[in-house]
This record gives structure tokens, sequence and C-alpha cells, in this order.
């Protein structure tokens, strides 16, 4: 595909004019992180945004996988949601797009297709951005992912000192660009690009050197009730659930009805399978009663059932557990020592 | 808009006293509801949320369905206040039937216990509809004590069909009582069919299932001839919310009904 380029001083412009057409978020530096936040011309700070920076502190779910959503409305059916202007994410790394695939597989190609996921993503504009400066809680090399975007987004951009690269990789992304009288890249340009991908690779590497177990899944099945090992890797877990609520695979919903008068309206929220009465039944049974069985079934979910059934880790190596952590308890030690 | 959340508008027709805490629900929905023998649907008590249940009508019957529902918590409880000509709300049906087809021309050996004998119902309604098919139908049924028995009057006709072999228990006899007294795995000292080429169906509480699992085993049924309820956290019914996990299956898409050639690695499977 074809690599164009754009000079700093343009870059303004281009964003007015996508944000002309889509409710156009851009990650920007604030505090202590990145952060999501609403494009607006008048208020934008190009030395704020920040698409060489790490996966902003939100992931993208938060935008395609509601964190509540009205779902239903009975007797009564709720109806078709009106179409809105729809999102543009600029600036979407590797790791998020391992949450993408995850939801995918679980919302869109079962046997029930969740329509209100599936209209969001399709309506969704994607634009993946280079990570050329990974942190010390990076470690999407060990779960498969590199950091830079190739596809699975609409376009892909890489930051150079003096503009921006830009990748076209769908139909959708090449409209995007169009009536900017873009110039292709040139190949000093693109050699940039590439160096500083593979810097980023090399850092990750070094930071993260030993491979997961290529036998992970089978391991974990066997040390399942290696009981010493799981308390071990649980004792400092206060049971805040911010890993699950900040991780980007995380697919756990609850539904729930209330009354509104003579109507029920029904709302899915995003769920944590910490939650002590998460898996109980009525009557009152619950299978995971015990807090280490909570805690080990979140590995199961991510490292054994995700790669038997679907061919990935559950994880997308974006180190979010971790940072909302209290605990500290640095998910990496956990599946390096297995 | 094919929304999988929405539930189907469903009239209570007729509310039927079973036992002091269970009761059978005759309902109506205003759309057929294609489900078959095994598969669950979710039932919405408007305004205090949703439950899976398992119909225990015959599913060449699909136009009212009958759902035999234990008290046990909040939801049934609110379900427990609702009359005749009340409104209920259905979306499914969710999992996996039971593989009729696997069954044609063996014996099949179901054993219930409690209110489990409601989803078993759907099944023996379905087996004995086109009895030519399969071979004898045994159905061993354990209740706490005779008020406890589910399907009484239904029962006593069942067991005129030809090819139909019943047998009850109650843990405990409080009144006059014929049948036998214990644990309804003290029907299964022998076991009259050859284990090897039949099927065996089970439904009822964990520690049942557990027990008669067992004595399954150990009689010689294989563990992929054993087919076992495992009604988990089935929640959103869809195979997505992730709060019915039981090992690596969901129960609501996978299951509910699993073999225990399926489940028999999972740690503690009964709850």
């Amino acid at each position: 595909m074809t690599i164009y380029f754009l000079p700093n001083e343009r870059r303004v412009n281009w964003l007015a004019r996508l944000a002309g057409g889509y409710n156009l978020f851009i990650p920007v530096k604030a505090g202590n992180g990145v952060h999501w936040q609403r494009f607006e011309k008048e208020q934008v700070d190009l030395d704020a945004l920040a698409l060489k920076e790490i996966r902003a502190a939100e992931p993208i779910k938060s935008f395609l996988f509601s964190p509540r959503e009205r779902v239903a409305l009975f007797p009564e059916p709720l109806e078709e949601p009106a179409d809105g202007k729809p999102a543009l994410l600029f600036g979407v790394k590797g790791c998020d797009l391992r949450g993408l695939a995850v939801h995918q597989k679980m919302f869109l190609e079962g046997e029930f297709a969740d329509p209100f996921y599936s209209k969001r993503l399709k309506e969704t504009v994607l634009i993946g951005a280079d990570c050329p400066e990974p942190k010390d809680s990076c470690f999407c090399n060990l779960v498969g992912l590199k950091p830079y975007t190739v596809d699975g987004v609409d376009l892909v951009l890489s930051v150079i000192d003096e503009g921006w690269l830009v990748e076209v990789v769908s139909e959708r992304g090449a409209k995007l660009i169009e009536g900017e009288n873009w110039q292709p890249a040139a190949e000093r340009q693109i050699s940039k690009r590439d160096a500083q991908r593979q810097q980023a690779e090399g850092v990750l590497q070094q930071r993260n050197p030993k491979p997961l177990n290529p036998n992970l899944p089978q391991v974990i099945a066997e040390r399942t009730n290696d009981e010493k090992f799981w308390a071990e890797a649980a004792k400092d877990c206060v049971e805040c659930f911010g890993c699950l609520m900040t991780c980007p695979t995380c697919f756990c919903f609850l539904l729930y009805d209330q009354a509104k008068g003579d109507k029920v309206e029904r709302t899915k929220v995003w769920d944590a399978c910490y939650m002590a009465m998460y898996a109980r039944v009525g009557g009152g049974a619950n299978p995971r009663a015990k807090f280490i069985k909570r805690f080990i079934n979140r590995f199961h979910c991510k490292f054994m059932h995700g790669k038997n059934q679907h061919g990935f880790y559950f994880c997308s190596g974006c180190g979010r557990c971790f940072t909302a952590c209290m605990g500290k308890i640095d998910i990496r030690n956990i599946i390096g020592r297995l | 808009m094919n929304n999988p959340y929405q539930p189907i508008p469903t009239k209570i027709l007729d509310v039927i006293e079973e036992t002091p805490n269970i009761r059978t629900f005759v309902l109506k929905p205003e759309k057929e509801i294609p489900f078959l023998a095994g598969q669950f649907v979710e039932l919405t008590i408007p305004g205090f949320g949703e439950a899976p249940f398992t119909p225990s009508s015959s599913h060449f019957e699909r136009e009212v369905l009958e759902m035999t529902i234990m008290r046990v918590g909040r939801a049934t409880g609110a379900l427990f206040t609702k009359k005749p000509g009340d409104l209920l709300g259905i979306r499914g049906p969710y999992g996996k039937p039971y593989p009729l087809k696997e069954f044609e021309g063996r014996d099949i050996y179901i054993v219930g216990g409690g209110v489990g004998l409601a989803p078993l119902r759907a099944l023996f309604l379905a087996l004995v509809h086109e009895i030519n098919k399969y071979g004898r139908i045994f159905l061993r049924y354990g209740a706490r004590t005779p008020k406890d028995i589910v399907y009484k009057k239904q029962l006593k006709e069942w067991e005129k069909i030809k090819k139909v072999d019943i047998d009850l228990s109650v843990d405990s006899a409080d009144e006059p009582w014929e049948r036998k007294v214990g644990v309804v795995t003290c029907l299964m000292d022998e076991i009259p069919c050859d284990v090897k080429k039949s099927v065996a169906v089970v439904c009822g509480p964990p520690i049942m299932m557990k027990f008669v699992t067992k004595k399954l085993l150990d009689a010689g049924f294989p563990g992929k001839s054993i087919y076992l309820s495992m009604e988990m956290n089935m929640s959103c019914g869809l195979g997505q919310c992730g709060h019915c996990r039981l090992g690596p299956y969901f129960t609501c898409k996978d299951g509910p009904v699993l073999t225990w050639e399926q489940i028999k690695d999972i740690e503690e499977p009964f709850l």
C-alpha cells in the first residue's frame, strides 16, 4: 500500500477536516499518562498530542463495548439506535487491536451477534499509530504482537521529525486522505519509520527477553491445583478489580433490569470475574466462592481457553492491569514463572 | 434489528401447584419458541430480571410452554407472585438440545432428583412421542418427601406406557409411602439395561448428580453416554457474558447438558 507524507504544519488542518465527519478522539498527555480526548480545533494543543507515547490509560473498548448501555425495553421493544456521527479513534496501538480481536470473537463470531457492538464496530474508523517508545509496563512482544499496526485499522500513522507518514490500509482509509494534496513519502522517510519500528522491537525484546512457555495453556491446566503457587501469586491482591476494569480484552458483562413506570429497561454493564457473586446461581451455590478460584479463573480465561479455542492469548501485553494494581501484581511475573 | 436481548411478551395461562415450593407455569409466548428438549430460555420477570429455565413440556408442542420452577431466590420469589393473565418475557432457545439422533435404538436410563425432573420431563415426553425410535425408557426419580414429588398424576399415567419403567424414592416418608425410602441412588443398585449400549441422563441437585454419576460409572456406563445438566449462572444465554464458565465451556452455549466425558477433567464440576 502507498505511504504518504504530511508535513507538520498541515497536521491541524487534516485533523480538523476529519473532525468534520466524525467524532474525532485523539490521545493527549495529561497528568502522568495519556488519555483519549475529543478533538476540538480551537482547543487543540499539538504538543499535548501523544502519538509516540504508549497506549492511552483507557482501552479503546470503551468506545465500542460500552461500559453501560441500554439493550432492551419491555414489553415494547427498543427502537433502532439512531445514526449518530461515527467515532474516529486516532492513534490506536497494536496492543489495542488485541482487545478488538477478542471482542470480535466473543461478540460477533458465535451463534448470536451483538447488534449494538456490530454497528459501532462497522462505523468506527481506526487510525493506527506506531509505538516507538515502549515503556517498562509494555510486554506486547510476549503475547505475539508488535509495537506498530499493519492491518485491522483504516490507516497506519508513523510520526517522524518532519511530519506524519500515513499508510493506507482500507478503502475507507483511502477516503480519509482525499483532497489534501498528499505527497508520497520519500524512501528516506520510510526507512526512518522502519528503523524506529525496529528499535522499538529491540527495546521490548531487551525488557522482556524471556518468551512465554510455548506450552503455557497446558502448563496452566496442570498447575490449576497448585494452590501454593496461586496463593503466592495472589497474596497482594485487595480485590479492587482495577486490573479487569482497565483490561482491553476483558469481555464479561452483566445484564440487569429496572422498572421504569410500566416498562422495564434492560442494561448491560461491564462485569469482572473477580467479583465474589459473579458465578453464583439462583439459590446461592457458587462455584468460585473462594477468591483464589476466581484469581485462577482469570488466568484460565486469558492464557488457556483463549489460546486453545481461538489461537491467541486473551492478553494484549499493554500492562494496564499492573499499572492499575494497588498490590503491584505484575502479570508477567506470574505467567513468566509457569 | 435482530436484538438477542429482547424478550418476547409471554402470557401466563395457568399456574399449577406441584409441591409447596414448586409450581408449573403454563406460558403462551407471542411468538413460537422453537426449542428442543434440553435447551433453555431466559425468563423475564418484569422489573426483577431474568433467570434461565428449561421448558418441561414436549418440544412437539411449542405454542404453549410449561416450566416447572422451584422458589429459591429473588427472581423466583417474584415469579411466584404472578398469576394467570400476568405478563412475562422469554428469549431463547439457547444451548444444545439432547442429541436424540444418538439416542435412537438405545435404552435410555433417566435419573432425576427434586425439581430436576422438570427438564427431564421435556426429554421424556419427546421420547415417548416417538417411542418406536428408542429402546426401553427407565425413569428413576427421587424427592425429599412424598409431598415434594412433582407431576404426581402424570407419573402414574406414564407408568402405563409400554416400554416405560418408572421407580420412585423419597429421602424420608412422613406420610404413607409404598415405594422405596432413601436417596435416589437406592433405586440404582440394579440397572436393568445393557450399560455399554444405553444412554444415561441425569438432572438434579449437584450433590445428587455427583453421586448418581459415580454410581453410573461404577455400573459401567461409558462417560460419553452420561448426559448431565450443568446449569451454571447462565445470564446472557448467548455465549458472551462469561458468567456460566465451566472449565473450557460456557454452559449456556456448549451445554447446559454436557457429558461426563466432557467435564471429567474439571475440578469439582458439581457446585
